[in-house]
């Protein structure tokens, strides 16, 4: 049965990809321009490179789905998809907000203290 | 016979003096030994951790804090094996849009939003969101701070369950999220003033209502108690649970310095 063609996902409303593999070639194509933007210095740069890097040599190496499906471990090839979606609408969005900038002001004293800091007793 | 008694009594007191000396060292060893590793627990009554999994959470806090220094102000694990996110009220929105869309995180469901009243705190209530990622089968605890007036970020545009969750805040501690569609109260009942969980809400609140015969229907009145408040005293003077003098400290800091 493995060469049969897949009819269904089994998941509600996520359809068969017809070509997954360039879908998510052009996926990982635009997060990977869209990294080249933030610093390199920026841990989350290089974590989701090498991600995007490594599910795509998979892709590039394997091109039977099931195969595919097997060594990145994340599910259906079209579950993939939405990954690579999500991780590219958040790459866009990390441009704006710079999250790899040092900690904006430090939290105020005691604010995670637990059980919380009494208050000073007025005498 | 008074001398004698004296000193029966002063035989007595020592062992006693001396256990309490011994227990104030012990509390004091335990404070101090809060970071220490803890001893292999044996009691078969008492939860055992999984130490991988223990130190998969640290690492993925680490990364967490890794990826957003801007907004992480620190990570630790909770209860032994409950990972939690501190952030600054600023991060909301991108934290928790890093937690759902990365691929290592894909937190893709808002399990529920909680609030928090600590009024000695500046910042005095705590925003809690509980994050599950169905696909790595783990959960998450994400909190940040506000005060009465500080509106905190909606974020109902990434997760759809936030809608109801921030409605409940907002009607019972009258936090404020900016961006909210639709921000109303969910919870009190129709023209209900003031929000219940703040810690400076009375216990009884501040109306009653009651079928007013004469009206011929339902009336809000000021509150009237027949007795005056009494003042109990609920702390007992001795220490009901001893044997939790030495429990696990309640939050185990997880160290995200990047030097290391």
């Amino acid at each position: 049965m493995a060469g049969a063609i897949k009819r269904t996902t089994g998941l509600t409303g996520l359809a068969v990809s017809k070509y997954p593999h360039q879908k998510l070639g052009v996926l990982y194509g635009k997060i990977l321009r869209t990294l080249q933007k933030i610093p390199e210095t920026a841990a989350y740069r290089k974590h989701t490179e090498a991600v995007i890097k490594e599910r795509a040599e998979i892709l590039r190496t394997t091109p039977i789905v099931e195969e595919a499906e097997k060594k990145i471990n994340c599910g259906q090839l079209e579950e993939v998809i939405i990954q690579a979606e999500n991780e590219l609408n958040l790459a866009r969005k990390m441009l704006t907000w710079k999250p790899w900038e040092p900690l904006a002001r430090p939290p105020p004293p005691n604010q995670w203290l637990w059980p919380p800091a009494q208050p000073v007793k007025q005498r | 016979m008074a001398s004698l008694l004296r000193q029966v009594s002063k035989a007595l007191r020592a062992p006693i003096n001396r256990n309490i000396a011994a227990c104030y060292q012990s509390r004091l060893q335990s404070t101090e030994t809060a970071n220490v590793e803890p001893p292999v627990e044996t009691r078969p009554t008492v939860r055992k951790f999984d130490a991988v999994q223990r130190t998969q959470l640290k690492d993925f806090g680490k990364y967490v804090a890794e990826c957003l220094p801007k907004y992480v102000e620190k990570v630790q694990l909770t209860a032994g094996d409950e990972l939690e996110i501190l952030i600054s009220p600023e991060g909301i929105l991108p934290v928790l849009q890093f937690l759902k869309d990365h691929h290592n995180c894909q937190f893709a469901n808002l399990t529920d939003i909680a609030g928090m009243d600590i009024p000695s705190r500046p910042y005095r209530f705590e925003i809690i969101y509980n994050l599950l990622s169905l696909r790595f089968n783990s959960r998450i605890r994400v909190k940040t701070y506000t005060d009465e007036l500080t509106p905190v970020e909606s974020c109902n545009d990434i997760f759809k369950a936030a809608n109801w969750y921030e409605r409940e805040i907002w009607d019972m501690y009258g936090v404020f999220f900016a961006n909210h569609p639709d921000l109303r109260r969910i919870l009190t009942d129709y023209g209900f003033e003031g929000h219940p969980f703040r810690k400076d809400f009375p216990l009884s609140g501040y109306v009653e209502v009651r079928y007013d015969d004469e009206k011929k229907r339902v009336v809000i009145e000021p509150l009237e108690l027949a007795q005056e408040f009494r003042k109990f005293e609920l702390s007992a003077p001795w220490e009901q649970f001893p044997n939790f003098r030495r429990a696990l400290p309640v939050a185990e800091e997880i160290n995200v310095d990047k030097k290391e």
